[in-house]
């Protein structure tokens, strides 16, 4: 009975969030990645709302990502975004950028209560947003990311540290926006140890480091482009089951960026997910 | 005859106990010892998995003592091989098990 309320719960929201946003993997850092991977034959659906301001521009995403479990360590999934942007007084929507991804759990030690383990993971983004528009939905290029994660999760903490790089394409003028790499170290902690059945709460501390090279047109590098971030993250990861509701807030505490440009002054998000 | 009566009833009685006692076991309850299990969200897959095997009834899992726990009807039977590859497919790691008949 319970099972059968919360499925209907469960579609209720994922149709009334049709077009949704990009959220990690399962029982992953918010912000950062973890070596997570769904069940084999199992299907995580996760949905939700990322939001940023920085200067001017706002821009908000709604997502849709479905993971797939190939094997018990090895996932594949897409990631369809909807996004709403405005800057200077010009306002967008529609899709953006698509996504592929594949992530792959190399190393797996258990023990009572405990996992350690790592995964890569490969991310492809393709040309599928309007790069036309104002603000640009899309980038007009392929991109993909590579990425390494190491997770240490009890059952009162959680450690977590990856490493991801992204390369971008370059689009049809020439310009091929600069690759960055992200560092991010995340603690977790669980203040009560609830049983199986039991909501559980998890509150999440992340350090999320950006390190952006500089754009560059037909070979030249463009002025007022890359540089180097760090933010602070506090979030939580909730879930009963196989529903669990995530979220979190990133907030700039170093900000090193080339030339003249806007500061991130935030990022948010808020997601849900189910295990099916 | 009263005396009768009431020994054929008591005895009719002991008779119907024992018979319930040797045919009633419904099945064999398996506890068994997993790795790996820190969260609650995390360990659904296992649930799932169990959940869709024919003659299995009762999943329950305690995180604290990294046991699962499952009733198999009668004529089920859980092999190691299976159990392993079941918890290693839900993302765990199988360590052993006990079995126990259910009354």
């Amino acid at each position: 009975m319970l099972y059968q309320y919360k499925t209907k719960f469960g579609l209720g929201l994922i149709l009334l969030s049709s077009f949704l946003l990009n959220t990690a993997f399962a029982h992953d850092p918010i912000f950062g990645q973890g070596p997570h991977v769904v069940f084999k034959n199992g299907v995580e659906v996760a949905t939700g709302l990322e939001t940023s301001k920085k200067g001017t521009e706002v821009e908000n995403k709604l997502g849709l990502e479905v993971t797939y479990g190939l094997t018990g360590d090895w996932a594949m999934g897409i990631d369809i975004p909807y996004a709403i942007k405005a800057d200077n007084g010009n306002a967008s929507s529609g899709y953006g950028d698509a996504g592929v991804f594949t992530k792959y759990r190399f190393w797996r030690r258990d023990s009572l209560g405990l996992q350690k383990s790592a995964a890569i993971s490969l991310k492809l983004f393709g040309p599928t947003g309007d790069k036309n528009a104002a603000p640009a939905l899309g980038t007009g290029t392929t991109d993909s990311v590579v990425g390494l994660s190491y997770g240490y999760e009890s059952r009162s903490w959680y450690r977590w540290a990856s490493v991801r790089y992204r390369q971008n394409g370059t689009n049809n003028a020439g310009l091929k926006r600069g690759s960055k790499t992200r560092v991010d170290f995340v603690v977790g902690m669980r203040p009560n140890l609830t049983s199986y059945t039991e909501p559980d709460m998890v509150y999440l501390l992340e350090l999320n480091g950006e390190f952006g090279d500089q754009a560059t047109l037909s070979g030249n590098r463009v002025a007022n482009t890359g540089g180097d971030e760090w933010f602070i993250s506090p979030g939580f990861m909730w879930s009963i089951t196989n529903f669990s509701i995530r979220g979190g807030i990133q907030l700039p505490i170093v900000s090193n960026l080339n030339g003249t440009q806007e500061k991130s002054d935030y990022r948010a998000k808020i997601g849900f997910e189910w295990h099916l | 005859m009263k005396k009768i009566l009431l020994m054929s009833i008591f005895g009719a009685i002991a008779i119907f106990s024992s018979m319930q006692a040797s045919f009633g076991a419904a099945g064999t309850n398996y506890t068994i010892r997993v790795d790996g299990l820190a969260c609650p969200y995390c360990a659904y897959g296992i649930e799932k998995k169990f959940k869709k095997m024919a003659g299995i009834s009762n999943i329950r899992v305690d995180l604290d003592k990294g046991l699962v726990s499952v009733d198999a009807k009668e004529g089920v039977q859980l092999k190691k091989a299976k159990l392993k590859k079941l918890f290693n497919d839900s993302g765990f790691t199988y360590r052993s098990m006990k079995t126990k008949p259910i009354k």
